[in-house]
């Protein structure tokens, strides 16, 4: 797998492993490990996204803000499938 | 908070009511893109479907 | 509201495409059981959900089911591009290309349109519950049926990936009927609607 294909790859996991503790957090809101687990992923899926927004680009409107012209629009879509 | 929980015998919960267990935190998939590919980090959810009976 | 990510959330990569399965899958778009369904189902629920935490929940599976309803588009646009006109002929695609071309259009895959009615806002939230468990199953089952359709691996995995969660949701709507139980009184879970009779209805 190519390195952008890769870093786009383990962004999904780390949101993915965000998705579910954000459903188990919602029911267990207590629960002190889960938490542990959602701040650690969310640090690092934080870091992940610039990263890929600075190589290649924004993932989301958050991440547009990295210089004077706007490419939101160049960024392939999510259901064009393999071609980013 | 969770009264009805106390008690874990399922039996002895009032009828007329559909319950489904607690579930309680036992860590994650280690392997991540194994948790990704089965769509859940929790072991004990991860239940796939083989399309054949009499499968354990 | 809403902000928007330019990913899947789990990726889609189909390289062949095939028109029948395209016909099949797109229920899970717009048929009964589907994501659609899914996602206004819990998002139209919120508002008559007395329990914080369970109006999270709603509105925290409503948003996964949005970006499950984009992955089934996403399955059916990757299985109908590039499409032939005799491969349409020949695959049944017809009746369905003759109104959309290869546009994705929320329908059940015998061709009825995606309709409110396939699901329900009780405003009770014993009941409103108790339909999203039943949801969460009849999904799983739209998606095993599904399965026994398809031996190619790169629409199999999105599939398994999006058949797992119904099972997850299932669990943590079971949880939300446990919180829900538990704020009310179990010697008469019916006495009355949280969402709706007021407190000195209750002393009768």
């Amino acid at each position: 797998m190519r390195e952008k294909e890769q870093l786009l790859r383990d962004i999904g996991m780390a949101d993915f492993v965000l998705i579910e503790l954000a459903l188990f957090l919602d029911t267990h809101p207590h629960d002190r490990r889960a938490m542990e687990y959602f701040n650690h992923y969310n640090r690092i899926k934080g870091q992940m996204e610039k990263e890929f927004s600075q190589k290649y680009f924004p993932l989301n409107l958050r991440l547009t803000d990295c210089g004077k012209e706007w490419r939101w629009g160049e960024a392939p879509l999510p259901w064009e499938g393999e071609c980013v | 908070m969770h009264e009805l929980l106390k008690d874990n015998n399922i039996d002895k919960f009032p009828i007329a009511m559909a319950y489904v267990p607690w579930q309680e935190f036992n860590g994650m998939y280690d392997d991540l893109e194994k948790a990704y590919c089965a769509g859940t980090i929790f072991p004990e959810l991860d239940k796939p479907f083989t399309g054949r009976r009499c499968v354990s | 509201m809403w902000s928007y990510e330019k990913r899947l959330e789990f990726p889609v990569n189909i390289k062949e495409p095939n028109a029948k399965l395209a016909q099949v899958i797109i229920s899970q778009f717009g048929g009964p059981d589907g994501e659609l369904s899914a996602s206004m189902r819990y998002l139209s629920q919120r508002y008559s959900m007395p329990y914080r935490e369970v109006a999270g929940l709603l509105t925290d599976i409503g948003t996964e089911e949005l970006a499950h309803m984009e992955m089934v588009s996403a399955i059916v646009h990757q299985l109908t591009r590039n499409l032939s006109m005799e491969e349409i002929e020949k695959s049944g695609f017809a009746t369905y290309y003759v109104d959309h071309t290869v546009g994705v259009w929320p329908t059940a895959a015998a061709g009825i349109p995606f309709n409110a009615c396939e699901f329900q806002v009780k405003g009770d939230p014993i009941t409103d519950l108790t339909e999203d468990l039943a949801a969460e199953q009849k999904a799983r089952a739209t998606y095993e049926n599904i399965l026994r359709l398809i031996k190619e691996p790169d629409v199999c995995e999105p599939i398994k990936f999006l058949r797992a969660r119904e099972i997850v949701h299932f669990q943590r709507f079971g949880e939300a009927m446990r919180i829900t139980q538990d704020k009310l009184n179990s010697r008469n879970f019916y006495a009355f609607n949280p969402a709706f009779d007021r407190c000195e209805s209750c002393d009768c």
